[in-house]
């Protein structure tokens, strides 16, 4: 029975060929031109190939040699810290660095399975007053400490 | 000589109080990240990079060049007293500079780092001061099709120098240079990768790439482990060496500086290939091999001056040809950009107070290394005890305002979360993100240069070989791809990987 050896390398080479051939088809339009005389389509098409190429090579190759596997991945780490910056981008504009910053260090705490609240509500706090200190008074970054635009 | 009168102008230029507290702030905070583990210097420089927008341009430069610099002092420290490498660059230094802790000569050890990089650091700067304007002259000659040909042979260099495989290596820089293609292509001005998004017209910000492969995949992937418990077993008496441990150190410090001056300079080389080479030369020509992993003073001192004078020249490539060679110089590149410097031959003409004064800050921040570092030991250690339940929201956070500050745009936010996905799966599957960097900054120059010499030559794609010094460079590029190809190199880089 056929089996994969290497599922770092298979997984691996499946996703650089996914990106290739996604890319080859983004920019299916883009005019290729010739190598003495490269279009915009021209090195983006060659580099997809190459993906596509190395790709299958080593999803190919994963099955008659044997590599790493695939550590454990946890759920909640890797769901609060991508959750964590998609708030501070959601909250920035509408209600500012202060309340923002508040709320995104405990979005970002909640990653740990270690977190403790009250400690975390201390570091929101210090970390919300800090940025206030650090971005807008001593950097003049052109962001609102609070504001509410909805 | 010119060159003593240059670097006046460099320690005139470099010396003002602001610019002394930008390079006493950059050492500090280094030292910091290099200490901590779980942060790295590539990370810490791309965070910190959006506070710098601010600074006059050399101020900037000098601030984030001491993070760089500072880390290798930080990440000895822990490597010696915890066995825990703060930097990649310090990982040799666990072998012996823990069991030497272990023997109760944690101090030792300490001091012959930090003396030994402050050795190899003064050799790094007087190296710089002495070729980069040879070498930036001699680059003068070069057009187009030599630039094409060095950058080619840099990412051939990068593939070979990443850890682990190398198909997946030249797989990644493909796709850094295919997302350096995205943007308004300067020739047909066709949007490229764009989806109709207005930001991505001038191609992808640099800073939420850096953040998000190297930043954000870190503290994803530390999270998936558990936590470790940091104890310290090792109390520091005194700093000073015996007699016998500077006898053995001082010609192991001077053989790891010139190693690591050599490697620096090389594209892909840097301070971590540097301290392992160092490290490998030590116990091979040693009388007592055995002694290497029981505590070898040479096997601290070798390699803490290669990382750090490594770390030195590889400030090289970049300021006289304006090619990053390690992604940190990529990303100080991008600082350049964003201060309106044009890194490259240029500089040192056109520039001279901001390269000299460069060049004269790292000389001073290497002795602001040792004076100040070495007695704050104690509080850098305690900062260890800082859990990274802590930790990490702290830089979420700075990350998150630094990457909206650029441009007050929420979209390199999104952007930033995007990739700090992709570098965390990518890390999960083994593939680096090293050289998905070097590819991403290289790019479009690369294709840029590709498109002149074809102009230059009317479309004859032969003047790559008949122009002699773009010639020697592809053959020597050519020697990088047997080097990958041939089965007995591969496994020599197998093994010096494993050791």
């Amino acid at each position: 029975m056929i089996q994969v050896k290497s599922p770092q390398d298979f997984w691996a080479g499946l996703l650089f060929a996914a990106i290739g051939c996604a890319a080859l088809w983004v920019g299916r339009n883009y005019n290729a031109g010739v190598i003495m005389k490269m279009g915009p389509g021209y090195l983006p098409r060659a580099l997809c190939w190459g993906l596509i190429g190395l790709g299958a090579l080593l999803s190919v190759r994963s099955f008659a040699i044997s590599g790493p596997g695939i550590d454990g991945s946890k759920v909640r780490p890797q769901f609060f810290i991508l959750l964590a910056i998609v708030v501070f981008a959601l909250t920035i504009e509408r209600f500012g660095l202060a309340p923002s910053v508040l709320v995104v260090t405990v979005i970002a705490a909640l990653a740990s399975h270690e977190m403790k609240w009250i400690e975390t509500a201390t570091l929101a706090v210090a970390m919300s007053a800090a940025s206030v200190l650090l971005f807008i008074y001593l950097l003049s970054q052109s962001m609102e400490i609070w504001t509410w635009n909805l | 000589m010119d060159v003593f009168q240059n670097l006046a102008t460099g320690f005139f230029a470099a010396a003002t109080p602001i610019n002394l507290l930008f390079c006493l702030f950059g050492c500090l905070i280094g030292t910091l990240i290099g200490v901590l583990p779980g942060i790295g210097p590539i990370a810490t420089i791309a965070m910190l990079l959006p506070i710098t927008f601010g600074l006059s341009p050399l101020g900037a430069l000098i601030m984030l060049a001491g993070i760089y610099y500072g880390a290798q002092y930080g990440g000895s420290t822990t490597a010696i007293l915890l066995r825990l490498p703060g930097e990649s660059s310090s990982v040799v230094t666990c072998i012996d500079g823990y069991q030497m802790a272990l023997r109760g000569r944690a101090g030792a050890a300490l001091g012959i780092a930090a003396v030994g990089s402050f050795f190899a650091g003064c050799v790094g700067t007087v190296l710089i001061a002495a070729f980069a304007p040879i070498l930036a002259s001699f680059a003068e000659q070069f057009r187009s099709p030599e630039y094409f040909a060095l950058m080619l042979f840099g990412l051939l260099a990068a593939v070979i120098l990443a850890n682990g495989s190398v198909i997946k290596a030249i797989a990644m820089v493909i796709l850094g240079l295919l997302f350096g293609l995205v943007g308004t292509e300067s020739q047909s001005g066709t949007a490229r990768f764009t989806f109709g998004v207005p930001e991505l017209y001038d191609g992808i910000d640099f800073v939420p790439v850096a953040m998000g492969l190297f930043g954000f995949a870190e503290i994803m992937i530390n999270l998936d482990r558990k936590e470790g418990v940091r104890a310290i077993t090792a109390r520091i008496t005194s700093l000073m060496p015996t007699r016998e441990e500077i006898r053995r150190a001082l010609p192991a410090a001077l053989r790891g500086t010139s190693v690591g001056a050599l490697l620096g300079i090389l594209p892909g080389g840097g301070a971590v290939l540097s301290s392992f080479a160092a490290y490998t030369l030590e116990k091979k020509i040693s009388k007592v091999p055995a002694e290497f992993g029981q505590g070898a003073v040479e096997g601290v001192a070798a390699p803490e001056s290669a990382n750090n004078a490594g770390a030195q020249t590889s400030f090289i490539p970049l300021l006289t040809l304006g090619i990053p060679s390690t992604p940190v110089m990529a990303i100080m590149m991008g600082a350049m950009t964003i201060q309106g410097i044009a890194p490259g031959t240029a500089i040192i003409s056109d520039r001279p107070e901001l390269f000299w004064g460069m060049i004269a800050s790292m000389w001073i921040g290497n002795l602001m290394l040792v004076v100040i570092n070495l007695p704050l030991i104690g509080i850098w250690v305690k900062l260890l005890r800082v859990p990274y339940r802590l930790l990490f929201p702290c830089i979420l956070v700075l990350c998150c305002v630094g990457a909206y500050s650029i441009s007050s745009s929420t979209f390199l936010v999104m952007l930033m979360a995007g990739f700090a996905l992709l570098g965390y799966i990518f890390s999960k599957l083994g593939c680096e993100g090293a050289p998905f960097l070097l590819g991403f900054v290289l790019g479009p120059l690369m294709e840029e240069n590709f498109r002149r010499s074809m102009v230059l030559s009317f479309g004859d794609p032969m003047i790559f070989v008949q122009r002699p010094i773009s010639l020697t460079i592809l053959v020597a590029s050519l020697g990088l791809v047997l080097l990958i190809v041939l089965p007995q190199f591969r496994s020599t880089r197998e093994v010096a990987f494993q050791e």
